[in-house]
């Protein structure tokens, strides 16, 4: 929603008299009315999107924000967490619960941490400190895998759901090891009617059921048609060894990374027998269908994301459809239904081009990208534009583009072209596939200028950036008029 | 032993030491740079896998590689060099042959890694350095860094929170120009013995420093089929690589020197 359409904040003294009448803490009050100011003069001053500062400035003046008004919400909270596709799966959850019947509040523009946490909540609430329309609806949150153990005692959520757990931004987060112990103490703070949804074919996930005193659904995939190739020099699998004995696993099949049907030969610990399933009947470059198969039946489901990854997405959000007691319908129609978040596999119609912007942000997800890209011949030979950042939310290690398998892409584009910040990196990388690049330029907009003049009417080109690329690449959209600014668009 | 240089296409075998567990910060970079930069010479790189539990024969092998791994990986590595190749090990550093450990590999090179709690980790004593965390409240070296590297530069990034020192004989593969090295303190990254090099530098390493790549090409194809291997060694065009280099040197505020030197590669 737009900040425009929010009322003007009330005088405090107005603010306090409310809140009294109400009966809610003050405090909370005035947090919300500061909170709120601070975006409207974030926004009028130009200076970001305005989705963290509220939240920061309210945090400051009431310490239990979050947990105040998160507990208002008549169907709890959905919190997504994992290290890729939590934008696009809190994206397909909302869809599924609202084709259920249910309001639903996100925090859709990909602002993750506490702070952004707390915007969305207080955006939600009055300054009574109460949950608009009586708090009837559920909150369905994407929240940072490394914030989530610090916040999500305070959501108390309804449902946990974890998507995967893979190698990102090490320099930020630690090693993989230290984030999966964390997930695990902070889930033994959780009340026993919180339900976890939980992959079954990545193992680190998997274990994260293991001992749980509440309800643990499982989701996942029983085939595909597509499988990982193995004879890559060193295979980027972050959890090779088993969660609970240390011996490492075996795979059969793996479907890519460490995601598969895994087993501890050593201990025989193996992948939990998931309750809903996707049989994938096809995982392409513009859509994918599978068989949805849940406790309340099969359905065939088709949802227009690419790649086997974004059947994981929509087989995680179908689960926690399931948790929420969604009908199965509900979920179908959901899924259908979807529409890419904001620089996830989103399409933009540029002057009868179409530009498809494809986030990747660690290895996995790249390969998972690149895979569905080469993997699509139907269209031929792709024009294919790199985006390499390394700021803080990058990740500034750009190491991980040597883990990824870029060999795939060898001759599978037509246009080439490298740029952001690391863009002599990225074009090092593609000159060790043997694809060099056309173009090469660290300037964003003008790495985008080189690729759309090669581009022709009625043309696909294809944009793989990092997270804060995509945010630059997408404000040049947006300057040329191609793209919506992101914080205007409707709240789907 | 190896055949006649004359007769066959030139071959050289690297020896990549628990690619199952030391697979950290972009490892697989440096392998992929030592193969095409020998494949672009008609120079074969043959990569074999050396695992827990498998015997390292030091006449199998032209060059080694250790890279870094998650801590309870580093354990049971640490385990199985000090029980089952260690004195393999020893035998091929003794004998020249070219060994390149990065961080958690730098680490097990040297003699003990003293973790902030628990017990002391042994390495193997080859490098005369030795790795102390100094616990939770001191900041990890994480960043990027440039190193002054004999008359030219080596380009990297670095994360790890334990500090590297060296005995009063070793040698320090580079002095710091921007960035932490060992330990923060003296200006010193990585540490060189015959030739074995330890560094915490990864990014991937070797792709944006292809005069250390040609280096240990270089000393492999010598120790392999003598001195007139050197022509083997015909130079590339590296004008990607020296743009990755000097775009990370500028933005660290270090001039680039090895202009001149590049050429004569």
């Amino acid at each position: 929603m737009s900040s425009e359409n929010l009322p003007p904040p009330p005088s405090m003294a107005a603010a306090a008299r409310t809140a009294r009448r109400a009966g809610a803490p003050p405090r909370t009050a005035l947090a919300i009315v500061l909170g709120r100011a601070s975006g409207g003069l974030a926004r009028r001053l130009g200076i970001s999107g305005g989705t963290s500062l509220p939240g920061l400035v309210a945090q400051y003046a009431d310490p239990q924000l979050i947990r105040r008004l998160a507990a208002q919400a008549q169907h709890g909270c959905v919190v997504v967490t994992g290290t890729n596709g939590k934008t696009t799966t809190s994206g397909l959850v909302a869809y599924t619960l609202r084709a259920a019947g249910l309001r639903i509040w996100r925090n859709r523009e990909g602002s993750n941490l506490a702070r952004g946490i707390a915007t969305t909540l207080l955006r939600r609430a009055g300054a009574s400190g109460r949950l608009a329309d009586g708090g009837d609806g559920a909150f369905v949150l994407e929240v940072d895998e490394a914030a989530f153990a610090r916040i999500a005692t305070d959501l108390q959520p309804r449902v946990v759901l974890v998507t995967n757990l893979f190698r990102d931004q090490l320099d930020r987060y630690g090693e993989v090891d230290t984030v999966a112990e964390r997930w695990r103490a902070s889930l033994r703070t959780l009340p026993a009617t919180t339900i976890l949804a939980l992959n079954a074919d990545d193992p680190a996930v998997a274990a994260l059921g293991d001992g749980y005193a509440g309800t643990t659904l499982y989701y996942g995939v029983e085939q595909t048609p597509t499988h990982a190739d193995s004879d890559s020099v060193a295979q980027v699998i972050d959890t090779r060894t088993c969660p609970r004995c240390r011996t490492p696993l075996t795979f059969a099949p793996r479907f890519y990374s460490h995601i598969g049907h895994w087993a501890c030969p050593g201990c025989g610990y193996s992948r939990p027998t998931p309750q809903v399933r996707a049989q994938v009947i096809s995982a392409g470059l513009d859509a994918s269908r599978f068989l949805l198969e849940t406790p309340q039946g099969a359905a065939e489901v088709s949802v227009g994301l690419p790649g086997l990854y974004n059947v994981y997405n929509a087989l995680a959000a179908a689960t926690a459809g399931v948790a929420m007691a969604a009908p199965l319908d509900a979920i179908v129609t959901g899924l259908a239904r979807f529409t890419p978040a904001f620089g996830r596999a989103e399409e933009i119609v540029a002057d009868g081009r179409k530009i498809r912007i494809l986030l990747a942000k660690n290895p996995t997800g790249l390969n998972e990208v690149l895979r569905a890209l080469s993997s699509d011949h139907a269209a031929g030979k792709k024009r294919l534009l790199m985006l390499l950042n390394d700021r803080a939310a990058d990740g500034e290690d750009v190491s991980w583009i040597w883990d990824a398998d870029f060999e795939q892409l060898a001759g599978a584009t037509s246009y080439l072209g490298a740029g952001g910040m690391r863009a002599y990196d990225l074009a090092l990388r593609l000159k060790y596939i043997g694809d060099e690049p056309q173009d090469v330029e660290p300037e964003i907009g003008v790495a985008l200028a080189r690729a759309l003049e090669k581009t022709p009417s009625g043309e696909t080109l294809y944009i793989i950036p990092t997270y804060t690329a995509m945010l630059a690449v997408r404000s040049e959209l947006e300057r040329r008029g191609y793209a919506p600014r992101y914080w205007e668009q409707e709240d789907a | 032993m190896p055949e006649s240089s004359d007769t066959l296409t030139p071959e050289l075998r690297i020896g990549h030491l628990y690619p199952d567990q030391l697979n950290m910060y972009g490892d697989r970079g440096n392998i992929i740079t030592l193969r095409q930069r020998c494949a672009w010479r008609g120079v074969t790189l043959r990569h074999i896998t050396l695992d827990l539990g498998e015997t390292l024969r030091p006449d199998d092998y032209d060059l080694l590689f250790i890279g870094g791994g998650q801590d309870k990986e580093q354990d049971e590595v640490a385990r199985d060099l000090r029980e089952v190749k260690a004195s393999a090990l020893r035998e091929a550093v003794e004998s020249d042959m070219p060994v390149l450990g990065v961080c958690g590999g730098y680490q097990l090179l040297a003699k003990f890694y003293r973790p902030a709690e628990g017990p002391e980790l042994e390495g193997i004593g080859i490098l005369d350095a030795w790795t102390i965390h100094k616990g939770k409240a001191v900041a990890r070296c994480i960043g990027n860094v440039a190193l002054q590297w004999g008359e030219q530069t080596l380009v990297g990034f670095e994360n790890h929170g334990g500090r590297t020192y060296l005995g009063a004989g070793a040698q320090p593969l580079g002095r710091v120009l921007a960035g932490h090295g060992n330990n923060s303190e003296d200006h010193q990254e990585g540490c060189v013995y015959r030739n074995t090099y330890g560094t915490y530098l990864h990014g991937s390493l070797l792709p944006k420093n292809p005069h250390l790549a040609d280096h240990l090409i270089r000393l492999a194809l010598r120790r392999r089929y003598g001195a007139d291997a050197d022509r083997y060694m015909t130079p590339l065009d590296d004008t990607r690589e020296w743009q990755a280099h000097d775009a990370m040197l500028r933005r660290l505020g270090v001039t680039p020197r090895h202009e001149a030197a590049a050429v004569s590669l």
